[in-house]
C-alpha cells in the first residue's frame, strides 16, 4: 500500500534522501515536496562559483522538473509550510493541508546575522542561497562598487573572491586572529591571506564590527576601534543556526537543532530529520558529507531497515579557483601531540600533521594538497603511523620502501637540473660545476655561482650538495641555528626579517622555513623582538612569545611570588613617593624591602593577584614601572654631580635623568644598563655599564660595552662629545643601532665583540646615519613608551593575574 | 544545454609549429579543407622573429596580427586564397626553453563573432595588449578601453590565480561595461589562460567565444601540478563545459574528477611531450567533434595544466 510521505525543504539532504528512497521503494511512497525557495533542489555547496561567474546556476541544479515528474513527487516549490498538525497527522502549507504517513522535516539553517545596529538596513545580506548569490551578483555591477564581508570563513572567503572577480573592491573583516581559524592553523592562515591579498582583497583580522552606518541603505561599516569602511554592500558570513522553528513550534524536541537520534528519528516517530537543522548527539552539522550519511539512513529507516548515522571525521576545501588548502581532524596544540611540519617558502607550500599516541589526527596543508585525500583516510582509519614517522609528511610515495628520507641521499639523487637556488636559478649542476672547479665552502660557492646568495634559504641544499660532492673533504658550518626549528642563524633571520619586509611571526615560520608550526620557546621570543624592532608600526608585540617575567611585568621568586620595582629617575626620589612605596609595601604585606644596587627601591614576596592593586596604589603617586625585569632598559645610575658634589664637573644626575626619561620602555636584545658619573672619580661606576658617561671639564666621555656581571668588563670609548644634547643623541644612537644588529640575549659588550667597536665608531660616526638612528628609535618609542603597570593595572587586568594555569599557550620560558 | 548544432566557427585553422635548432617547423595542424594551405605550411619554416610564429618566439609573448597584407606573415598569398584575414600565435615556453608555438588562424567576414585577446602588465594593472574580435567592433572598443586590476574580471581572475578559468554567462553582471558590451555581442563563455613568458613575467590570453560562431563547442581544464595530482602524476580535469555533455567538472565531494595519464589519449600526449595538438579529431578522442586544440601550460619548467578546446 502506498503511504504519503511529506519532505519540508528540498535541499542537499533531503534531496539525497529522495534520490535513495525511490530508487529502493519507487512504489512504496505517495511524496510532496515543500520548498519555500521557489525552486527544487541545487548543489548549493556550488554556490560560490556562481557568484565568481566560473559556473552557471544551470550546472549545479542537482534535480530539474524533470526528475520530480518521473518519480510523481509533487512539487509545493514557493509554499512556505505555516504548521504541522501531529494530532492530525497533516502539514499545513500557504495553499492547503497535505496528510503524512511520515514527514522528513529538512528545513536547513539561518544564517547567523550580528545584531549590530544598521544589520537590517538595505544592501546587508547573508550568504545561504541563490536569491542571495543573485543579489550580489547584482550589487557587483556598480561599477566602483563596494563590499564588506564580515566573517573570514569558508562561505566569507568564498563570498569575497566572487565578489573581487565580479569587480568589486572587498574588504574581508574576521574576529579571530587568523582566517578560517576553525579549519587552519596560523602558518596557513597566513597564507591564505597572502593569498587573497594578492587578488585586490583586503583582509583584517581581529576586527570586531561596532556598526552597519547608512541612511536608506548601507554606505559604511564602522568598526569597534573607530575605523569607517565604506561599503555599497556588505555580506554576513558569521555562522549558520538550524532552523528549528517550525519543529519547536509542533511540540518535537529541540536544542541547538532538531533532536533526532541514530536513525534519524525526532521525538515523534513518524517524523524524521536530516540536514542542517538536526542535532544529534549534541552535535550540528554544516558541511555536505554527514548530511548525505543521514539523508541515506532516513531513507533506510523509511523502508525499515535497520541504519545509524556515524558522526565521522571531516575535511574542508575552500573553492576559490587557485587557492590549495586541505584540513581534517584536530591540529590544536596539546599536550602528548606532536607535530611534523614541511615548508617550501618558494613554492607557497605549507603541511603540518599532528600525531598523538602514533596516530595522525590532524593534517593542515596549503599549497600541495594532493595527499590530502590520503592523510584523511590515515585520520579516519586511526592507523599507528610509527613505522612511516619519518616519512609521513612526503606522502605515499614515500611508504614501501621506495623512497629515502636520508636528506643527503636524496640531494645527491637529484638531477643536474633540479633548481637549487630558487632565487638565482641555479640548478645542482652548476653547483657541482663549481664544486668541481674548486670551491670547497659555501662562500666559494656563493661567490662563484651566486646560489644561496639572496634569500638564504637554500644554504641548507647547498651544503648538502657540497657534502655529497666533496664527501669527508667538507666540513659543515658551525654557526649555530637559532634552534631546532631552523637551520638559520640568529643573523640570518635578522638580515631576512628586513630583507625580505617580513612582517608577522607566520610570515616568519613560512617564509624561511621553520620545521615547527610556530616556533619553540627558544626562537619566539627572538623573533618577536626582531620583529617589534624592525617594524614598530607593522608588527604588534606578542606577550605570548615573551618570558614569563615579562608577561607578568614582574620579575617571579622562587616562591612563586614577585618583585615590584618603581622606576626612580636617575635615582633621585622624593618624600611621596617614598611613602607611597613604604603604604604600599604595608598594605601588601610585602616581606622584604630592599635598595638595589641601580639606586631603587625593590618590594620583594608580592603575591601574583595583588600585583594590579599594589601597580594602581604606586601609579597613582607618580611612581610607573621599572622594568626590572625586562630586556631593556634597566636604570640609568648616577652621582650626584655639580649640585653637590665639589667634584663634579657637569649636572650628571640632571642627563642620568633625561637619558632615563628618553630610553624607558623601549625593547632591547638583552637588558641595558647606563650610568652617568659626575666627574673621573666615577661614583656612579659607569666604566662597568653597557652605556656609561664620565662627565670630565670639555665634555662628555661616553663608553660602551662594559660589564660587571657574569663577566667583569670595562667600557670601551665609543666617542668624546662637548655638549649633553651631544652625549643624549650618540647614546640614542647607540642603543638603536644595538637593537638593529645585536642578537637577541646578547648584551652590548657581547654584540660588540662580534661586530667591532670600529664599525660601530664609524656608522655612528656619520651625522646623518645617526640622526636616522635617533628618529627610528623615536618613532619605535612612540609605540613602546607606555607604564604597563598603568594598562594592567584595572579590574579586568586582575583577573588574569589570578591564580590560574594557562592552558592556551606554552610558555616562553 | 543546447544541442550541438553545426555552425560557422570562429577559428579556421590551429597549426602547431615546434623547434628544431633555430628553426620553427610545422609539426601538425588542422586545416579543414584548406588543403593548399595547408602544403603551403607544410613547405614553411620559420627563423626566430621570422614570421609570425618567429615573432612569437622572439618576443616572448602572443601575437596578434589582423592583416597579412605588407606584414611580416609569410603565407600571405596561400592565406589570402583561403580566406583567412588574420591569425594569433601563442608561445609555449617551459622556463626560458620554447616548446611549441600554436598559431589560430580565423576568416573574417561580418558574421563572424568572438574574441582573442592577449592582456600584459602596465603599472600594475593588466592592459589589453592587442586582440582579434571579428565582428565584435563595439566590444574591441570597450576591451581597449579596459583595464583590469589583479583579482578583477576574467583576465584580473586569471592574473591572480595563476590558473586557467573558464567563465560562463559573460554578458550577465561581470565586470560593468565590458559586460554589457559582451552581452549585445553574443559572447557568452570565457577561457582565460596565463601564459608565462621567458622573463618570469605571465600575460593572459583569454578566448571568448559566441554562441552563433564559438570558438569551441567544449572546453576543458586540466590540472597536471604535482600539487594537484601527487606522485601518481597525469592531470585531473577540474572544469570544463561541452554542448553535447553539458558540465564536465565534477564535485567532489561527490565524485572524483576524470583524470588521464601521461600518453593516455589526446590530453596525455600533450602530458608527456609537452607539445599542444592541434589536429583534426577521431570521433572517440574529439567526443563527437571534429577538430581539437590542447595547449599545455607551464609554471617554471614544470607543466601545471592543459587546456583543451573542442570544435
Amino acid at each position: 500500500m502506498t503511504r504519503n510521505l511529506v519532505v519540508i525543504g528540498a535541499g542537499m539532504a533531503s534531496g539525497r534522501a529522495l534520490e535513495h528512497l525511490t530508487d529502493t521503494a519507487p512504489d512504496d511512497w505517495s511524496i510532496t515536496l515543500f520548498n519555500a525557495e521557489p525552486r527544487g533542489n541545487y548543489n548549493r555547496i556550488m554556490l560560490s562559483p556562481v557568484l565568481s561567474g566560473e559556473k552557471s546556476y544551470a550546472e549545479i541544479v542537482t534535480h530539474d522538473d524533470g526528475w520530480y515528474e518521473e518519480r510523481g513527487i509533487a512539487c509545493r516549490f514557493g509554499e512556505k509550510v505555516q504548521r504541522i498538525d501531529r494530532d492530525r497527522k497533516v502539514v499545513v502549507g500557504e495553499h492547503g493541508e497535505v496528510p503524512y504517513d511520515k514527514l522528513i522535516l529538512a528545513t536547513g539553517s539561518s544564517p547567523f546575522i550580528i545584531p549590530c545596529p544598521g544589520h537590517d538596513l538595505p544592501g546587508v545580506i547573508a550568504y545561504r542561497d541563490l536569491d542571495d548569490t543573485n543579489a550580489m551578483i547584482e550589487a557587483s555591477g556598480m561599477q566602483g562598487a563596494k563590499a564588506v564581508v564580515i566573517g573570514g570563513g569558508l562561505l566569507g572567503l568564498e563570498a569575497a573572491a566572487g565578489l573581487r572577480l565580479r569587480g568589486m573592491e572587498v574588504t574581508v573583516l574576521h574576529l579571530a586572529g587568523h582566517l578560517m581559524e576553525r579549519q587552519l592553523d596560523e602558518a596557513a592562515g597566513y597564507l591564505l591571506q597572502k593569498d587573497l591579498e594578492s587578488r585586490g582583497i583586503t583582509v583584517r583580522t581581529g576586527a570586531s564590527t561596532k556598526e552597519i552606518v547608512g541612511e536608506d541603505r548601507v554606505e559604511a561599516v564602522r568598526l569597534e576601534d573607530g575605523t569607517e569602511l565604506p561599503a555599497d554592500l556588505v555580506v554576513m558570513a558569521v555562522g549558520i543556526r538550524p532552523a528549528v522553528q517550525l519543529a519547536k513550534e509542533s511540540g518535537l524536541a529541540t536544542g541547538k537543532g532538531i533532536h533526532v537520534d541514530d536513525a534519524m528519528i525526532t521525538s515523534d516517530e513518524d517524523i524524521l530529520a536530516v540536514g542542517e537543522c538536526i542535532e544529534h548527539r549534541g552535535a550540528i552539522f554544516g558541511l555536505v558529507a554527514p548530511l548525505y550519511d543521514q539523508a541515506k539512513v532516513a531513507a533506510q529507516t523509511l523502508i525499515g531497515e535497520a541504519a545509524e548515522f556515524r558522526q565521522k571525521q571531516l575535511s574542508t576545501k575552500l573553492k576559490v579557483t587557485g587557492v590549495d588548502l586541505f584540513s581534517a581532524g584536530d591540529f590544536a596544540d596539546g599536550e602528548g601531540r606532536e607535530d611534523i611540519v614541511y615548508r617550501d617558502p618558494a613554492r607557497g607550500v605549507y603541511k603540518r600533521l599532528v600525531i598523538e599516541d602514533d596516530r595522525l589526527i590532524g593534517a593542515v596543508m596549503y599549497g600541495d594538497t594532493a595527499d590530502g585525500n590520503w592523510f584523511f583516510g590515515l585520520i579516519k582509519d586511526g592507523e599507528d603511523v610509527s613505522e612511516m614517522r619519518e616519512t609521513l609528511i612526503f606522502g605515499p610515495a614515500y611508504q614501501g620502501g621506495g623512497a629515502t628520507a636520508d636528506p643527503l641521499a636524496a640531494v645527491a639523487a637529484l638531477p643536474a637540473d633540479a633548481e637549487i637556488c630558487g632565487c638565482n636559478g641555479v640548478c645542482k649542476g652548476r653547483i657541482v660545476e663549481a664544486i668541481e672547479g674548486g670551491a670547497t665552502s659555501l662562500a666559494d660557492v656563493k661567490a662563484t655561482t651566486k646560489a644561496s646568495a639572496s634569500c638564504g634559504t637554500c644554504t641548507g641544499l647547498v651544503e648538502q650538495v657540497l657534502a655529497a660532492t666533496l664527501g669527508d673533504d667538507f666540513a659543515m658550518p658551525t654557526a649555530q641555528p637559532i634552534c631546532g626549528c631552523t637551520e638559520l642563524t640568529h643573523e640570518d633571520v635578522r638580515r631576512l626579517i628586513k630583507a625580505r619586509e617580513l612582517k608577522s611571526q607566520p610570515a616568519v615560520w613560512q617564509e624561511l622555513g621553520w620545521s615547527t608550526p610556530n616556533g619553540c620557546h627558544v626562537c619566539r621570543p627572538a623573533v618577536n623582538f626582531y620583529l617589534l624592532a624592525d617594524w614598530p608600526l607593522e608588527y604588534a608585540d606578542d606577550p605570548q612569545s615573551r618570558f614569563v617575567n615579562e608577561r607578568k611585568h614582574a620579575n617571579i621568586q622562587k616562591d612563586g611570588t614577585f618583585s615590584v620595582v618603581p622606576r626612580m629617575w636617575g635615582g633621585i626620589t622624593t618624600p611621596q613617593e617614598l611613602r607611597a612605596i613604604a603604604d604600599a609595601a604595608e598594605k601588601y604585606d610585602v616581606p622584604t624591602v630592599k635598595v638595589t644596587g641601580g639606586q631603587r627601591i625593590d618590594l620583594l614576596g608580592v603575591k601574583g593577584e595583588d600585583l594590579p592593586k599594589i601597580w594602581g596604589d604606586l601609579n597613582a603617586a607618580g611612581l610607573v614601572s621599572g622594568h626590572a625585569y625586562s630586556k631593556g632598559l634597566r636604570t640609568v645610575k648616577t652621582c650626584v654631580g655639580t649640585d653637590h658634589c665639589r667634584f663634579g664637573t657637569q649636572d650628571s644626575t640632571g642627563l642620568g635623568v633625561k637619558l632615563e626619561k628618553r630610553l624607558w620602555g623601549s625593547w632591547t636584545p638583552h637588558k641595558v644598563k647606563m650610568a652617568v658619573s659626575g666627574c673621573p672619580r666615577n661614583c656612579a661606576e659607569a666604566t662597568c655599564k653597557d652605556v656609561g658617561i664620565v662627565c670630565v671639564d670639555s665634555g662628555f666621555e661616553i663608553g660602551v660595552g662594559g660589564a660587571a656581571g657574569m663577566d667583569v668588563k670595562e667600557v670601551e670609548p665609543l666617542v668624546k662629545v662637548a655638549t649633553e644634547d651631544e652625549a643624549i643623541e650618540w647614546t640614542v644612537a647607540f642603543v638603536q643601532l644595538y637593537r638593529e644588529h645585536g642578537k637577541y640575549l646578547d648584551r652590548p659588550y657581547k654584540w660588540l665583540a662580534k661586530v667591532g667597536l670600529p664599525w660601530v665608531q664609524e656608522t655612528l660616526g656619520d651625522a646623518e646615519t645617526r640622526a636616522a638612528l635617533v628618529a627610528r628609535f623615536d618613532l619605535s618609542q612612540s609605540v613602546y613608551q607606555k607604564d604597563p603597570w598603568a594598562e594592567h593595572a584595572t579590574p579586568e587586568a586582575e583577573r588574569t593575574f589570578a591564580p590560574l594555569a594557562d592552558l592556551t599557550l606554552e610558555a616562553a620560558e | 544545454m543546447d544541442a550541438a548544432v553545426q555552425t560557422k566557427t570562429f577559428v579556421e585553422v590551429s597549426e602547431v609549429w615546434v623547434p628544431e635548432g633555430d628553426t620553427l617547423r610545422l609539426s601538425g595542424g588542422d586545416y579543414g579543407p584548406m588543403r593548399a594551405f595547408e602544403e603551403a605550411s607544410r613547405r614553411t619554416s620559420f627563423a626566430r622573429g621570422e614570421g609570425l610564429p618567429g615573432r612569437a618566439w622572439a618576443e616572448g609573448k602572443p601575437i596578434v596580427l589582423k592583416g597579412f597584407d605588407g606584414s611580416y606573415f609569410k603565407r600571405t598569398e596561400a592565406a589570402k586564397a583561403a580566406g583567412l584575414t588574420s591569425a594569433v600565435a601563442i608561445p609555449v615556453f617551459a622556463g626560458k626553453s620554447l616548446k611549441a608555438v600554436l598559431v589560430t588562424l580565423c576568416a573574417d567576414d561580418d558574421t563572424c563573432t568572438g574574441a582573442i585577446e592577449v592582456w600584459t602588465e602596465a603599472e600594475g594593472l593588466l592592459m589589453l595588449d592587442d586582440g582579434y574580435y571579428g565582428a565584435a567592433k563595439h566590444f574591441e572598443w570597450v576591451s581597449q578601453h579596459t583595464h583590469f586590476p589583479k583579482g578583477q574580471g576574467l583576465p584580473g581572475g586569471v592574473w591572480a590565480s595563476g590558473t586557467p578559468t573558464l567563465m560562463r554567462d559573460l554578458g550577465s553582471g561581470y565586470r560593468f561595461i565590458r559586460a554589457d558590451s559582451a552581452g549585445k555581442a553574443g559572447l557568452t563563455t570565457g577561457l582565460g589562460l596565463p601564459v608565462p613568458r621567458p622573463g618570469g613575467e605571465t600575460c593572459v590570453l583569454t578566448l571568448l567565444s559566441a554562441r552563433g560562431t564559438p570558438i569551441a563547442r567544449r572546453f576543458e581544464i586540466w590540472d597536471a601540478r604535482a600539487a594537484k595530482v601527487g606522485s601518481r602524476g597525469g592531470a585531473v580535469l577540474i572544469d570544463g563545459l561541452c554542448e553535447r555533455e553539458g558540465p564536465l567538472w565534477t564535485d567532489d565531494t561527490q565524485e572524483e574528477p576524470r583524470r588521464v595519464a601521461a600518453w593516455q589519449g589526446a590530453i596525455g600526449r600533450v602530458l608527456g611531450s609537452g607539445v599542444p595538438l592541434a589536429e583534426p579529431a577521431t570521433q572517440a578522442a574529439g567526443h563527437g567533434y571534429a577538430s581539437l586544440v590542447a595547449l599545455p601550460i607551464f609554471r617554471g619548467d614544470e607543466m601545471a595544466f592543459v587546456v583543451a578546446w573542442y570544435c
